[in-house]
């Protein structure tokens, strides 16, 4: 057993203002996932998305205070105890906090597959690293994802693109080329992804 | 409201006894949903109520209890701690754990699933709210619930047997020993007569002529 009150869970402030706090990572739940948020910098509190490429189904139950839910065109006030079920992973979803006390539980996970902890937690809370360019920590939090997955293609990726910008040229193409092994569409996101500009006028970039 | 999403508010939906325990009352919000992802259910209870039913989860579920609103005192294996709104609890399968309301309508969300397989809804909740309906005279709501289980695990004996339990407390004989028909394709033949010969809700029926053939 573990217990902890929503305020004394990890604040991640991202770039759009929400605050990610990582219920899943706190209590390395692994059989689905679930994520709670708080308003920062600015009103945001859900930050606006699909699910369309995880295919996953949502609810988020608003645990305090009010908040403005968009799901797809429309709009929804929602307050302490009320639940939006997200049943179409292909609706735009997102929320602003109506009160600076709104805080929401989100809970997902794909229909008929055992749930794998999603890529994104690993760029949320890689986010603040690679503002503040610690590339050697960001690429240490991918290793550790990757340890789990070693063959998710998004991660390596992401990998590659940090260890360009931390100037491992070898590195960084041996990640990206596995990346396109896998899904060849990283092909082409490298070709324009600026975090390669160290080396993509080399003779042996994989996306070349 | 699309049909690509649903608005629920836990203080406006119906909550169901949970008879078969203590009588905790039941959010069922994986039935009212129809979330396949993950196994989502609510309790509420007013001052000193149970709210959550102890057990442990022999589903092998690993579970994330969220205190929604008012405040709840959690037992995990013996240990009690205070839950006011806004705590997590996480529970491992083994792990024996149950609360109770301290304040007016508490509200708990339970959200659970097994490590490394797919949810599999296992339909109790659907059973709680039959029952509780049936013990209200509502059987013709309470038939649709137990024909969500039944559809859940359509080959399975036990949905079957419960809605067959279901029909002879209502005085429906005929419905009953339908059921009973169909249940006993699927059970093990010692498991299902340890249940015929025991279980009371089939007293109404027990001494029609159709009941020897079932022991048979």
């Amino acid at each position: 057993m573990n217990t902890a009150h929503i305020d004394e869970l990890d604040r991640h402030e991202m770039r759009d203002g929400f605050v990610w706090r990582p219920v899943r990572r706190h209590f390395d739940i692994k059989a689905f996932g679930v994520n709670a948020y708080t308003p920062g910098a600015t009103k945001q509190i859900v930050e606006e998305h699909t699910e369309s490429e995880l295919g996953h189904e949502e609810i988020y139950l608003v645990l305090r205070g009010r908040i403005r839910f968009t799901a797809g065109d429309d709009e929804h006030e929602l307050s302490q105890g009320q639940l939006i079920f997200m049943r179409d992973p292909s609706l735009k979803r997102g929320a602003v906090a109506l009160t600076d006390d709104a805080a929401v539980l989100a809970v997902g996970g794909k229909p008929g597959e055992a749930y794998e902890v999603s890529a994104w937690e690993t760029w949320f809370v890689a986010a603040p690293l690679v503002q503040a360019e610690k590339w050697d920590e960001v690429i240490a939090l991918h290793n550790e994802a990757l340890a789990q997955r070693p063959d998710h293609a998004p991660l390596l990726y992401n990998l590659a693109c940090t260890e360009a910008r931390a100037g491992k040229s070898a590195d960084a193409k041996t990640h990206l080329k596995r990346a396109i092994e896998l899904e060849p569409k990283w092909a082409e996101y490298a070709v324009k992804d600026a975090d390669f500009a160290s080396i993509s006028a080399d003779p042996d970039f994989p996306a070349a | 409201m699309s049909d690509g999403y649903v608005i629920i508010d836990l203080n406006d939906i119906e909550a169901f006894p949970y008879h078969q325990r203590g009588g905790q009352k039941l959010l069922p919000l994986q039935r009212l949903t129809g979330f396949q992802a993950v196994g989502m259910n609510g309790w509420i209870g007013g001052a000193g109520e149970p709210l959550v039913p102890e057990h442990a989860e022999d589903s092998d579920n690993e579970e994330l209890y969220v205190v929604v609103q008012g405040r709840a005192t959690f037992t995990v294996d013996g240990n009690s701690f205070d839950a006011p709104a806004g705590t997590l609890v996480h529970a491992l399968p083994g792990e024996l754990r149950s609360a109770q309301s301290e304040e007016p309508r508490t509200i708990i969300v339970a959200v659970g699933a097994t490590v490394g397989q797919p949810f599999s809804n296992p339909g109790w909740t659907s059973f709680v709210v039959a029952d509780a309906l049936r013990r209200e005279g509502r059987m013709d709501e309470s038939r649709a619930a137990i024909q969500e289980m039944i559809d859940l695990a359509p080959d399975h004996w036990g949905p079957l047997y419960n809605a067959a339990c279901f029909e002879a407390l209502a005085g429906n004989a005929d419905e009953a020993f339908a059921y009973l028909a169909r249940s006993k394709t699927f059970a093990d033949p010692d498991e299902l007569r340890g249940y015929l010969e025991g279980d009371t809700d089939l007293d109404p029926i027990r001494d029609d002529p159709r009941f020897p053939e079932l022991l048979a």
